[in-house]
């Protein structure tokens, strides 16, 4: 359809159409060519518009001062995102610790397990769940779910184990519908082989199917990663927003992502230059994990070849 | 013996996986109707928040949710399905069409708190176009962009090829076979895309908090502020003072966006029988 | 024939009628949003009242110039916040006619002839949970809960239980009363909660038996319980004789005493129409004191 197609397309055969017509196809070409290069400028804009805004915290503080510095206290002209950043770390890792397992056993539920029927009910809802606005996932993670860690911990309920089962939640359609992706892909006959074998479908699965799968899950994996951190108006609502390093998983805690919604309302001169760096410091953390996606697909479009 | 065992536990497990993820997704609805059924009325609907607690309805905020998701999807479907049909039709494998899907990727994964700064020193600053529904559909359509040209693409790769070569076999132009037959064919499955993308703008928060203002207002012109559903929830919820309305509210954001989804799927399902 | 004729005709006029009526709505509704839309962009004249000042004063002046607009379609309220110092800047200036604030003038802002019509006070009720059974604190213990150095209820009379602090944002006048008549120059302890909303505030003191937290008091329901500070239960009558000590007032400027449509406006706030709806609403505490 594309790439090798065109050289044995007919649409080649330009030549045999008036000049007129030729211009006209080639000035659509690159019209359609301008506008696929816009994803590339929206990158491009992203990256020097909020990067001209944050650049000054890198100059005047120092990356080292700002990205490893422990205190965050704009009043006494402290810009460290160490907390943030730690805070970002700590509540990514325990969700996709909770919400991996579940998101995978949904994604091989779909594709090995369950009946066309039940496949009609359960995927749809894992789809819907990714359409719910985070904005009602924080509230009802406020309202439901905060008391219920207070009255376990004792304490508020504010802090990262409130945050972790509210981002396990979301990042189960992220990583479910593309693990599930990766799961189909796997040609059937594999899995007929297992079975000749005589292995149950729990072994066929774990033995053969996950493995085969395995680059797509992990890819999956990454991509929930990046919403993850990347999640802000949710877990503003659940973690309390202390700028410090938590004392326990169940004391309050900020994100980089909180933090800078919790200081844009009054953040003037530095304090707001610091948030933007922030940003720049999300942005670039979230295309990494787009690169290491990338870069694992690469590696197996490599493995492959060599069989 | 013990492999049969294994098996039922394991199966059992994965059965529950996806049956706790079916019960989430229920809990929160039922949660959602349950608390803002009461405070749905044609009133609470139709009319302004008033007072301090903005009590009242909450009239501005869906027309400033309407009105920024429409812009923004006027302005991102014609650029994102002729990107699609550049890297479905046109493009030829290289550099070029990497670092395109690589900034494609890109877009779709960074963080909404970052698009709304973006938006914010881009458009509402740099441009001065100021806090308004033009600012924050600019800044929106980043973000849809990379969805509606995924799914485009995949639509317009779904067409048989035997389409084109009819077309070809024709005499058609190549502009001519994707403009007659390619995209017709395609177009239900686009719309699908569209659609889904917009439900995305329509439960987002954190682009437009920082691009279109908080301040409740009819917009009228696209130079207007106005504060969208999903950021007077927000606000509601962080006050903590009118639960009742923010029930409301996120009742009504909720079976928008599920309208959304299931007008998507009524249209993909559709598609799929003829 | 004819008359066939003209039946279906005659049946349709209504429906003609109908669709005219539907059309006329909509221009009306049209030119009325329009109309609507078109109110916020008229240029400053005369008739207009700009005030400028306090974040936390916001929603009365904003409200109550909504009130006062509807009562007097002839004078406009144009409100902003951009906090004290700047309202009284502006004042000064001559860009605003009223500056909003929520402190006292300093002292190289005195030279100016500034004219202070107090119009509400704002008090601060520190709030536990009902299962709490410490009922009254210094202003010292308050302020040593609030830096951290106290962090256990026994140290104050409580049962031997942690205390969860609750703060507030940054962002909130609430919190910087709170610092300026309790605070002082110690600092908040930084591992405390910070909420951005006075309902969360209150919600979570009310199901944490160890929290403490501070509120507007005209926020304070039965929710919760205001603790007395230096043995004075917060209520509105010792807010107004000053026996209460987490207070402040929320003041007009007007250079000069006010007059025209400005005196009119303040008038207007001092009004039980006022007094009695927005102030109470926002949490603060009518300049009578009287609370029906």
């Amino acid at each position: 359809m594309s790439g090798s197609d065109d050289k044995t397309a007919p649409a080649n055969n330009l030549h045999l159409v008036s000049r007129a017509t030729y211009f006209k196809e080639m000035l659509l070409q690159y019209l359609f060519l301008l506008c696929a290069v816009v994803a590339i400028a929206g990158v491009l804009l992203i990256f020097v518009f909020v990067g001209l805004r944050g650049l000054p915290v890198f100059t005047e503080i120092g990356p080292l001062a700002f990205l490893t510095g422990t205190d965050w206290s704009p009043t006494e002209n402290l810009y460290g995102i160490l907390p943030f950043i730690w805070g970002s770390v700590l509540i990514m890792l325990g969700a996709l610790v909770i919400g991996t397992p579940l998101a995978v056993g949904t994604a091989v539920f779909l594709s090995e397990i369950a009946s066309t029927r039940v496949r009609n009910i359960v995927r749809p809802a894992v789809e819907m769940l990714a359409g719910i606005p985070s904005v009602i996932y924080g509230f009802f993670g406020l309202v439901i779910l905060r008391p219920i860690i207070a009255e376990i911990s004792g304490g508020l309920g504010f802090g990262a184990v409130t945050a972790w089962f509210i981002l396990a939640i979301m990042i189960v359609p992220t990583i479910a519908t593309l693990s599930e992706d990766a799961l189909r892909s796997i040609p059937p006959g594999i899995r007929e082989a297992s079975y000749a074998m005589g292995a149950t479908t729990w072994q066929t699965i774990y033995k053969v199917v996950v493995p085969a799968a395995k680059i797509g899950i992990i890819d999956a994996i990454v991509l929930g990663m990046g919403r993850a951190i990347g999640e802000t108006m949710a877990v503003l609502m659940v973690v309390g927003n202390a700028p410090v390093f938590p004392e326990s998983i169940a004391a309050p805690v900020a994100t980089l992502t909180t933090q800078i919604v919790m200081d844009m309302p009054y953040a003037t001169g530095m304090h707001r230059t610091a948030l933007f760096g922030m940003a720049i410091v999300l942005f670039i953390a979230s295309m990494a994990l787009v690169a290491a996606v990338r870069l694992i697909s690469r590696f197996q479009t490599s493995i492959e070849a060599r069989r | 013996m013990s492999k049969t065992i294994t098996n039922a536990i394991a199966l059992t497990l994965l059965w529950m996986a996806a049956i706790v993820t079916v019960l989430v997704l229920g809990t929160l609805i039922l949660y959602v109707v349950v608390n803002g059924i009461g405070e749905l009325s044609l009133r609470f609907i139709f009319t302004w928040p008033e007072g301090v607690a903005a009590e009242g309805g909450i009239w501005p905020t869906i027309v400033s949710t309407m009105y920024v998701t429409t812009l923004a999807m006027a302005i991102v479907t014609p650029i994102a399905v002729l990107a699609a049909v550049y890297l479905a039709e046109y493009a030829v494998q290289g550099v070029l069409v990497n670092a395109i899907r690589f900034a494609a990727d890109s877009l779709a994964s960074v963080p909404s708190i970052v698009m709304g700064l973006f938006g914010l020193a881009l458009f509402v600053d740099a441009a001065n176009i100021g806090f308004s529904m033009l600012s924050a559909a600019l800044a929106l359509s980043f973000l849809m962009l990379p969805i509606v040209m995924r799914t485009t693409e995949e639509a317009i790769r779904a067409v048989p090829k035997f389409i084109r070569w009819g077309s070809y076999g024709l005499g058609a132009t190549k502009w001519q076979v994707v403009s007659r037959s390619v995209l017709p064919a395609a177009m239900p499955r686009m719309i699908t895309g569209i659609i889904l993308a917009t439900g995305r703008a329509v439960g987002e928060t954190a682009v437009v908090i920082y691009t279109m203002g908080q301040a409740i207002n009819l917009p009228i012109s696209p130079l207007d502020s106005g504060r969208p559903m999903t950021v007077h929830l927000y606000l509601l919820a962080m006050e903590g003072i009118n639960l009742p309305a923010a029930y409301g509210t996120a009742l009504l954001l909720m079976l928008l966006i599920l309208g959304f989804n299931l007008g998507a799927r009524y249209l993909l399902r559709r598609n799929r029988k003829v | 024939m004819t008359n066939r004729r003209l039946r279906p005709n005659n049946a349709n006029q209504p429906d003609r009628r109908r669709t005219l009526v539907r059309v006329a709505a909509c221009v009306v509704l049209a030119v009325f949003v329009l109309a609507l839309g078109g109110c916020g962009r008229k240029g400053s004249s005369d008739s207009d009242i700009i005030v400028t000042g306090s974040t936390t004063m916001l929603p009365i002046a904003e409200i109550a110039g909504e009130m006062y607009q509807k009562a007097h379609p002839e004078g406009r309220v144009l409100v902003s916040g951009l906090g004290s110092s700047a309202g009284i800047e502006n004042v000064v200036a001559g860009t605003s006619d009223i500056a909003t604030s929520s402190r006292d003038l300093r002292f190289e802002e005195e030279g100016f002839g500034l004219y202070d019509t107090p119009i509400a006070y704002d008090a601060i009720a520190v709030i536990v949970s009902r299962e709490n059974p410490v009922d009254e604190l210094t202003t010292e213990q308050v302020r040593a809960i609030f830096a951290g150095e106290i962090d256990n209820w026994a140290a104050v009379g409580g049962v031997d239980q942690q205390i969860g602090l609750v703060n507030r944002d940054e962002a909130s006048g609430t919190r910087e009363a709170f610092r300026k008549t309790v605070m002082g120059a110690m600092p908040f302890d930084r591992t405390a909660a910070v909420l951005p909303g006075t309902g969360q505030v209150r919600s979570v003191v009310s199901s944490a038996a160890g929290a403490v937290g501070y509120i507007s008091l005209g926020f304070v329901n039965d929710e919760v319980k205001a603790v007395a500070i230096d043995g004075v239960v917060p209520t509105a009558a010792a807010v107004v004789s000053g026996e209460y000590p987490l207070q402040r007032k929320l003041h007009f400027f007007t250079v000069g005493r006010p007059t025209g449509l400005s005196a009119d406006y303040i008038e207007f706030v001092l009004s039980d129409a006022v007094q009695q709806t927005v102030v109470r609403d926002a949490g603060f505490t009518p300049m009578t004191g009287e609370v029906d």
